[in-house]
């Protein structure tokens, strides 16, 4: 689309701006600094009439290109809403007189600030293009699920549903996973009272009958590569080739394995044939059930009469020496499986030892039920588990009785409660650390489940424990590889209910991607966002740092070892350009050059005018906003001040920061979120990166011969409404006190 | 008149919390056509009332302001505040939902100046502070409202304060001839994301919630230790103003029980293990947290959190319901009574403040849902073919957190998009 | 086996849970009790003298096995009734009427505590109503009094001096009554009803052991 650029400024006089701003003088700053030619005041700009001003202007005159001297960016967006042209805004409300007392004194430092605003606003327009979407898509619709369990089963249901073909791939030789191996399974619906079918035949069926579902068994991934909209999965088969399959979007449901109950041999497991984990007494349940008759002890064949579980074995360990989490689902499972003896034969004494009995929502009910046919719940923490001949001595300490000494002797069988560990293949942000143990423990988690072609590692990223999770609250599907979804206790640990709707959101998470890769948009956070980066190769020194950097795994290397972008993997956060030293990654919207023009336009009074000049750098996410609500609350904050939002501190570029010292600013402050374990970066790794590339900014300044103070960065979330001000005053004063920049004027 | 456009291709969501604004934006972000009912003047729902988030203890405000600017991007979501749905007829993939919205008395051209609430006299409780303190009648809902607009409150319409706020507004934004309107809207899939209520804690007779003003619920301990809250932050008793630094936390008030809520609201335990931690960041060494509890339900890799608190020191645990709480009338305090089960020890403690962990009932009762749509026996929606494209998301289909109400969202998106493809199609 | 280890084998197995089930009034409740100790806490008695076991530890000592020692306990017989923990319980067990029925158990069996308050009232109130159909107050009282020995029933005879002297004036005590008690008017009908009580009684027993 080569059409024309035409620039056209509106500035709104209302909401005090008109009595606060000297607008004629605005207007002239617009026409001749910021060289744009078509500049309208207007009283009440975001009223119907401002907004058919603008459209007109748009419809009628060929404008592509908007600035709008008003509110913030935040605000007002119903009524600033022209999706078809580019803009940018200089927040003259919140950003300047909201923070500024109205007083004739005032008067002067205010105009400045927003003069230099609309200075900034126009430099950026000017910079920017309007995003068409990346041209790199691909058109695959096709999800591929990974596993073949309940989470695959409903994921690749539910997507064919949806009318979206799919590819499953099985490791083992029958679709079904842990479910399958399960006698019967919780209830997840009224009423909560008994066991109720595995539910997994059907599913088989299901997935059997329908045409948009192809199933391999036995059949592994070999390799995966591309992107959103265009990955290739070559899967390595039964017979030993490879079959390849395009697709457009993955859900990775590979499940989980039971924790091993030989790390428990204080348990008992191991020591006797009648000390079981969950895995086992379902074998046991089933295979009663397929003879007809009761539930066999082990040792003898005898039928059992007595029955103990132990919760938690293994698990919720502090010491570090088994799972430190909790399973969530096994309370229920060992309510279940005491149902299965209790419904069978009441007169079977089942005992659950238990420290926190955990069953969530109406699980109660679940419990309930098990009461009232003779489960007994007994809190305590069970020490040992004694085999003695065809039985076994529960040795624990009951904590309601405070008996250290408490044992169930004669129990016929011991069930343990051992936890899920997910299979969530390579760790790829493993540290290799010292020691046989670790080393064993790197070895097991050396087989890959997707084997990305990616540059960086062959698995998702994953959170703790191996388990995939997202670490962000509100959104629990994002994991650090677009596209790529996990779903089912590979993720966390979960029920059977919880798994499959689980795999249906991540089912949607990735129908929403392949979309979104087909028309070149970007996927979470930044949804609808056309522009994408681009990379001047010519000017790339191949120092891999974008490629390093990158929280989402989106750049490779090309055979030239140059960096080469997939586009529909990138988030579009721009840590790629902040990263890169030469600065050639940029996106239309968003560039090393929409930003440094802002700086560069700003005026910067001499050294003598006691008027220092202060950059803050602040993620449009958190520190933006705070800012916005502190002007709400009619925060006084320094006029010397000028703030630039950027999608993450990721994307910052050091050259900003050496401009800006180089042109006379003062100082400069940066403004990302909390890193480190409870990181709170949408973009992950960005605030972190940002971090470590301004410790070495100290460098910089002493080659400037400055003061490192002049350089700040900040933690700083929403809620730092009273602090992000007080933050910005103390600057300013510590400013006064270093002095003035002596590169003003230069 | 407000017109909305809508098809029996357009999905309806009812509830503006974070399930409700998940599941439409998943659908929107998916290429749908939503409309999202909120019946609040601002969405955000509950979630937004909350100073912090367990485990990670940051704000929800921050993934609210995500979820803001998605919103406000995308073109495909028609937002309807102060609306409630009044019924639904119709059948899968072709329901007419009858909406009402009542009057906001101002317009989209309110700039949030807030001129308005100046000019206004009278004083409401705030809602957004569950009444601990009053605000304007002529309000923002609060600073992350969206839509950014005031609303001027029905007692004062008619009254000398309305036409004061008239006056005030340069830009006509306030319109006080705004009358309730309905408006019928066609959908093909209904998501129900109303979200829960605290349950009435003046029901749990003996823990004085009616006549002791320093037994408080949770939610309203949120309030207290948000900086942005009634007390700037700081955790004040409501009797005597004086600084909580001995606060007890009484489990499953009201969950779990037979004469009140049966199910378990599964949220309570990880919210006070995490409200632990508000009386520390505020009062540090000084600050003593107590816990009264059945069972401690901190499920999965929740445990870490649970293992942090219960490795402070200023954190104690003592298993047991309690029976019932008195006051020292001379000193304010509230005298937790009953015995800690574990080797049974009685006890009567005092402490400054006593926070009820109220346990969470959808809002789906009494709301006006058709008849005929499945609910289990605490009245959340549950997921059954019989219930036909009525799709239940977040806390109105079970007892979630967070991070579990937008999975659920999120699969209900999902839901109700499978319905409306399925229109698609045949219309084609 | 020694009687030790018998004893210990039985514990937390499910033998005695199961006769309290069998036997005790209400006592299929006991295995709903899911620890919360709000029936403890609530109790107004404080457990002093005597409560040796609050409810919720009685329900334990149950699922454990502890025959002896509950049946042996003080506890069940200082309940006064007052409902607190019923209304309260969240699992809705009736807590009140499981005391009772344990005491009522332990009695017949004949291993509730000897010289147990309670008890002992008990029995007097019931031996000396089921005589005449009506209750002697005075021969009630004074086997109270005098339960603990002649010494100690002066001692508390004259510590009540004052009230018996009031009840006297007030014509609300006949000392005669002491020799000669006033009986119902039908002491033949209420014996008959006692008896055919004793024997249905003794069938529903009968019916649950079986």
């Amino acid at each position: 689309m080569a059409v024309e650029k035409k620039v056209a400024a509106y500035i709104c006089q209302g909401c005090g701006l008109g009595e606060r701003l000297d607008t004629d003088a605005l207007v002239d700053v617009v026409k001749k600094e910021g060289k744009i030619q078509q500049v309208k005041p207007h009283p009440f700009l975001c009223s119907s009439e401002g907004v058919t001003m603008i459209q007109n202007d748009i419809d009628n005159d060929g404008v592509s290109h908007i600035m709008i001297g008003a509110c913030s960016r935040r605000a007002k967006t119903d009524a600033f809403n022209f999706p078809s042209v580019a803009m940018s805004r200089a927040n003259l409300r919140e950003g300047v007189i909201w923070i500024r007392p109205d007083t004739e004194e005032a008067r002067e430092t205010t105009q400045e600030m927003a003069e230099d605003y609309l200075r900034m606003g126009c430099a950026e327009i000017k910079a920017m293009r309007q995003p068409e979407g990346n041209p790199n898509t691909g058109t695959s619709k096709t999800l591929l699920v990974v596993g073949g369990g309940i989470t695959g089963m409903t994921a690749a249901l539910e997507a064919a549903k949806t009318g979206y073909p799919v590819v499953l791939v099985e490791k083992s030789g029958q679709l079904g996973g842990w479910a399958a191996k399960l006698h019967m399974r919780v209830p997840s619906h009224e009423p909560y009272k008994a066991p109720v079918d595995n539910g997994v035949a059907g599913m088989v069926s299901a997935i059997e009958a329908d045409p948009n579902i192809k199933v391999y068994l036995n059949a592994t991934l070999a390799k995966t590569s591309g992107a959103p909209g265009r990955f290739q999965a070559e899967i390595a088969t039964e017979s030993g080739s490879t079959a390849t399959e395009d697709v457009g979007a993955i859900v990775q449901a590979t499940g989980f394995e039971l924790y091993d109950a030989n790390k428990l041999p204080e348990l008992g497991y191991g020591a006797s044939p009648n000390v079981v984990d969950q895995g086992g007494l379902e074998q046991l349940a089933r295979e009663a059930a397929e003879r007809g008759g009761p539930i066999l002890r082990p040792s003898d064949g005898q039928p059992v009469k007595s029955v103990v579980f132990v919760q938690c074995a293994g698990q919720r360990d502090a010491s570090g020496t088994h799972l430190a989490y909790c399973s969530g689902h096994c309370c229920n499972t060992s309510i279940k499986q005491a149902m299965y003896f209790k419904d069978a034969n009441a007169d079977i004494d089942t005992t659950v030892l238990y420290t926190d009995l955990r069953t969530p929502g109406n699980g109660e009910d679940f419990y309930r039920s098990a009461q009232e046919k003779g489960v007994i719940f007994t809190k305590g923490k069970v020490a040992s588990v004694q085999p003695a001949g065809n039985t076994c001595k529960v040795n624990f300490h009951d904590l309601i009785l405070d008996d250290q000494n408490a044992s169930i002797e004669n129990a016929d069988l011991v069930v343990l409660a051992t936890g899920q560990v997910p299979n969530s293949g390579v760790n790829i942000d493993f540290k290799a650390v010292e020691g046989e143990e670790a080393a064993a423990e790197v070895e097991k988690k050396t087989i890959s489940i997707l084997n990305l072609d990616y540059r960086q590692g062959k698995d998702v990223p994953q959170l703790k424990y191996g388990f995939t999770d997202s670490h962000f609250i509100c959104f629990p599907y994002e994991t650090r590889r677009t596209g790529i979804y996990t779903a089912g206790p590979v993720r966390r640990p979960m029920d059977i209910a919880q798994a499959k709707e689980d795999a249906t959101g991540a089912t949607l998470k990735a129908i929403q991607a392949l979309e979104n890769a087909a028309i070149g948009s970007a996927a979470h956070p930044r949804s609808g966002d056309l522009s994408y980066p681009s990379v001047r190769l010519e000017g790339c020194t191949q120092c891999k740092r974008c490629t390093v950097e990158c929280p989402f795994g989106a750049i490779d290397e090309d055979e030239k070892r140059y960096p080469l972008f997939n586009e529909s993997r990138c988030r579009r956060c721009g840590t790629c350009m902040g990263a890169c030293p030469v600065r050639v990654i940029s996106f239309e919207n968003y560039s090393v050059d929409t930003v440094g023009s802002q700086i560069k336009a700003v005026s910067i009074p001499d050294e003598f005018s006691e008027k220092p000049r202060i950059l803050v750098l602040a993620c449009e996410n958190d520190a933006y906003p705070a800012m916005d609500m502190a002007a709400m609350n009619r925060t006084e904050t320094s006029s010397f001040v000028r703030v630039v939002p950027v999608r993450c501190l990721g994307s910052v570029n050091t050259i900003w920061i050496t401009d800006a010292l180089n042109s006379g600013y003062d100082g400069v402050m940066l403004m990302g979120c909390k890193h480190g374990d409870e990181y709170q970066c949408h973009f992950v790794k960005g605030s972190e990166l940002a971090n470590y590339r301004m410790s070495k900014i100290d460098d910089t300044l002493k080659g400037f011969n400055l003061e490192t103070d002049r350089v700040q960065t900040y933690e700083v979330a929403i809620t730092d409404i009273d602090r992000v001000p007080k933050l910005i005053n103390d600057f300013e004063k510590r400013m006064f006190e270093i002095g003035m920049s002596p590169f003003k004027g230069f | 008149m407000t017109e909305v456009v809508a098809t029996n291709e357009t999905i309806l969501v009812v509830g503006g919390g974070i399930s409700g604004m998940t599941a439409a934006l998943e659908a929107a972000e998916t290429g749908k056509n939503v409309v999202l009912v909120e019946k609040n003047p601002a969405i955000g729902g509950r979630t937004s009332q909350l100073y912090r988030y367990f485990p990670k203890l940051c704000h929800p405000i921050c993934g609210l302001e995500i979820n803001l600017r998605r919103l406000k991007s995308n073109p495909r979501i028609r937002l309807l505040t102060m609306a409630e749905v009044t019924g639904i007829t119709g059948a899968k993939g072709d329901y007419t939902a009858t909406i009402r919205i009542t009057p906001r008395y101002v317009n989209a051209n309110c700039t949030a100046c807030g001129d308005c609430a100046k000019a206004v006299g009278a004083e409401i409780p705030n809602p957004f502070n569950y009444g601990l303190n009053k605000m304007k009648a002529a309000y923002l809902p609060n600073k992350m409202a969206y839509p950014m607009r005031f609303v001027l409150d029905k007692s004062i319409i008619g009254t000398p304060d309305a036409d004061k706020a008239k006056a005030a507004c340069k830009y006509n934004a306030i319109d006080l001839d705004m009358q309730e309107e309905t408006v019928q809207i066609k959908a093909g899939a209904v998501v129900w994301a109303t979200g829960w209520q605290p349950y009435d804690a003046n029901k749990i007779q003996p823990y004085g919630y009616d006549r002791f003003k320093n037994v408080i619920t949770s939610v309203e301990f949120e309030r207290l230790a948000d900086p942005h809250g009634p007390t700037s932050g700081k955790i004040l008793r409501p009797s005597d103003g004086k600084e909580a630094k001995n606060v007890a936390f009484i489990q499953c008030a009201g969950s779990r029980d037979e004469n009140h809520l049966r199910h378990c609201s599964r949220i309570c335990c990880m919210a006070s293990l995490k409200q632990t931690n508000y009386v520390e960041e505020r009062y540090g060494n000084e600050g003593k947290s107590t816990i009264y509890y059945i069972d401690i339900r901190a499920i999965d890799r929740f445990e870490d959190f649970y293992a942090k608190v219960q490795a402070n020191p200023n954190v104690s645990f003592i298993k047991s319901k309690v029976a019932k709480v008195t006051q020292d009338d001379a000193s304010g305090d509230v005298i937790l009574h009953g015995v800690n089960t574990e080797g049974y020890h009685r006890y009567a403690t005092p402490h400054d403040l006593c926070v009820l962990a109220v346990g969470m009932e959808p809002s789906v009762k009494g709301a006006n849902i058709p008849a005929e749509i499945l609910a289990d026996s605490s009245g959340f929606i549950e997921a059954d073919p019989a219930n036909g494209a009525f799709f239940g998301a977040g806390c109105a289909s079970n007892a979630l957190d967070v991070n579990r109400s937008v999975q659920s969202a999120t699969a209900a998106a999902l839901r109700a998009i499978q319905v409306v493809n399925r229109v698609a199609k045949a219309e084609v | 086996m020694s009687n030790l280890s018998s004893q210990a084998a039985a514990q937390y197995n499910n033998n005695f849970l199961k006769e309290v089930e069998a036997m005790v009034e209400e006592g299929n409740w006991v295995k709903m009790c899911m620890q919360c100790g709000v029936c403890s806490g609530s109790c107004p008695t404080n457990f002093q003298a005597g409560w040796d076991h609050p409810p919720q530890e009685i329900f334990m000592m149950i699922r454990a096995g502890k025959r002896e020692e509950v049946l042996n306990s003080q506890s069940m017989w200082m309940c006064t009734s007052c409902y607190n923990c019923i209304v309260r319980c969240p699992r809705k067990l009736p807590i009140t009427h499981i005391m009772h029925g344990l005491a009522n158990y332990a009695h017949r069996l004949g291993l509730a505590p000897k010289n147990q308050p309670t008890r002992h009232f008990a029995k007097l109130f019931w031996n000396n109503c089921i005589q005449t159909g009506r209750v002697n107050e005075l021969k009630l009282s004074l086997g109270l009094y005098f339960k603990d020995g002649f010494k100690q029933g002066i001692i508390n005879g004259l510590a009540m001096k004052d009230v018996a002297l009031g009840l006297l004036k007030a014509k609300r005590l006949n000392p005669f009554e002491l020799f000669k008690a006033h009986g119902c008017k039908d002491q033949k009908g209420i014996h008959a009803m006692l008896k055919k009580a004793h024997e249905i009684e003794e069938r529903r027993k009968a019916i649950k052991t079986a």
